[in-house]
């Protein structure tokens, strides 16, 4: 397997809506095997750029190519090479957790039996829970049937939008090791969050976002390396260390966005 | 790299179990679109005799028909819409059509569902009977007439996106339809409403469905009918598909 071999890249991807320019020229890659961690204040143009990935929204100009297809010359290709988790995921709520999953492995074209289903929500602790309806669940339970769901015709990209929003610790330590087990196996994932902990625990290299522009594009610990000394940094940093969310409010400013 | 894209046919049985058990397990709003067309047939008994086995028959379809196509059909993609089921089915490799052609569909059968029960509770309750070709082309109406109908709801989520205006204007639409089509049709509200009720949407598919159960009686009326009611379709199809926006956002 090569892990330098580029799973996701988009070249100067540009998105409006209406007269707004949302995503100015944006160009990053996403390697086999590698946690790419997309950061960016609210309205930075996270999520415009993951839905221009996920096929979700006509972009402007740019291109964008996962797993070596592009994703406007052939769509269904570049969306079988994907497994995403959106932001507010939502299912059929009349639909159990088994049927969910059933229907999800057909949309995928895989003839996994109930034995084979049961078996992938034994692996998330949710085997009791099968016969369950999604709403049923809790925040930490829903997630890990979303990612079973993102992950279940073993993609070679993950995209995960904020995966770990209102979870508590304990749920979003498990699902970091879930995401991390991903990477192991030699899926490319790319997500986005806010949490700084979190991108500096798990992502092996991030993007900061702002304005609809890539700003930066490193590992957490060159980011902090290179700007550890700039007097901005040093300004916002909290007891007297420096960390990425320093850099990062220090990149991207202290206003609040809406 | 060597990408499987899944057969269609795996993908829309996938879809189309899916949307059937949604619908079995909302079976309480379907059994509310087939309880309408029966309370009619039972309760208009006496309007047999005025208006013959035809009309009654034509209007408890007609109104089936509305019910599944407006309440049925425009609320559920409303909901959908809003809790983003339409967009995780979206970034699985599946073309919008069949999303969109699984639930039609389901809605399809609840037409000939609704068409089935109307034949059974006109033959044993009210005595209608009919030949076997009247049936028929009634079942053909009734699948023609429907899809003015869904079409119709189609274009209310195309235009309106927030769930509980889609809910209420469907109602809306509904009533207006019950009053014109029935009151207007029958002539209660006189003879300019009746003309208005004749070439609505709701008159010129019972014209269309009463021309079908009595096919000797089959006019030109009959055939003008069919043909706006085509128009009717495919103008609100185009709006409804043009409009449409997978989500709220």
């Amino acid at each position: 397997m090569n892990h330098h071999e580029q799973i996701l890249k988009v070249e100067g991807l540009n998105v409006y809506y209406g007269t707004t320019h949302a995503v100015q020229n944006v160009s990053f890659d996403v390697k086999r095997g590698e946690i790419f961690g997309l950061l960016g204040p609210n309205g930075a143009g996270k999520t415009s750029t993951l839905s221009a990935i996920e096929g979700l929204l006509n972009y402007h100009s740019g291109s964008i190519s996962v797993a070596g297809h592009n994703n406007r010359e052939k769509p269904l290709h570049a969306k079988a090479a994907l497994g995403v988790q959106l932001q507010s995921t939502s299912f059929q709520p009349e639909l159990t957790i088994l049927e969910i999953l059933q229907l999800y492995a057909g949309i995928y074209g895989l003839s996994l039996g109930k034995a084979e289903l049961m078996n992938k929500l034994h692996d998330i602790k949710l085997a009791d829970a099968a016969n369950k309806k999604f709403g049923q669940l809790s925040g930490g339970q829903q997630q890990r049937v979303s990612l079973v769901i993102a992950t279940i015709h073993t993609p070679q990209l993950v995209l995960l939008d904020e995966p770990t929003t209102g979870l508590d610790p304990q749920s979003r330590r498990q699902l970091w090791e879930r995401i991390e087990g991903i990477r192991e196996k030699g899926h490319g994932v790319l997500l986005t969050t806010h949490s700084m902990e979190e991108a500096q625990s798990v992502c092996d290299r991030i993007g900061i976002i702002d304005h609809g522009k890539v700003i930066e594009v490193n590992t957490p610990e060159a980011l902090i390396e290179k700007h550890r000394n700039e007097p901005e940094v040093i300004r916002v940093s909290r007891k007297g260390r420096i960390t990425l969310e320093d850099v990062f409010i220090a990149l991207t400013g202290t206003e609040i966005r809406s | 790299m060597e990408i499987n894209i899944p057969k269609s046919s795996t993908v829309f049985s996938s879809l189309l179990r899916a949307d059937f058990t949604t619908q079995w397990r909302n079976r309480r709003s379907a059994v509310l679109a087939l309880l309408v067309p029966i309370i009619i047939l039972i309760s208009w008994k006496g309007v047999i005799k005025l208006f013959g086995g035809a009309f009654v028959l034509s209007s408890a379809i007609a109104l089936g028909l509305v019910a599944i196509g407006l309440m049925g059909y425009s609320n559920s993609v409303a909901r959908d819409r809003d809790k983003g089921i339409f967009q995780r089915l979206r970034v699985a490799p599946i073309p919008g059509w069949a999303i969109m052609i699984s639930r039609l569909t389901v809605q399809l059968t609840m037409i000939l569902l609704v068409t089935l029960c109307v034949f059974i509770t006109g033959y044993y309750v009210d005595g209608i009977h009919l030949s076997a070709v009247g049936y028929l082309l009634t079942v053909i109406s009734a699948l023609v007439g429907g899809a003015v109908y869904l079409s119709l709801g189609q274009m209310i989520v195309g235009l309106i996106k927030n769930p509980e205006t889609v809910n209420s204007t469907s109602r809306l639409v509904y009533f207006a339809f019950i009053i014109t089509g029935m009151l207007g049709g029958l002539g209660v509200l006189g003879d300019q409403a009746k003309e208005i009720a004749k070439w609505s949407p709701y008159g010129t598919v019972q014209t269309m469905l009463a021309g079908s159960l009595q096919p000797d009686l089959w006019h030109n009326e009959t055939t003008m009918a069919l043909l706006v009611t085509l128009g009717y379709t495919l103008i609100f199809a185009f709006m409804g598909i043009k409009k449409f926006k997978w989500n709220t956002r």
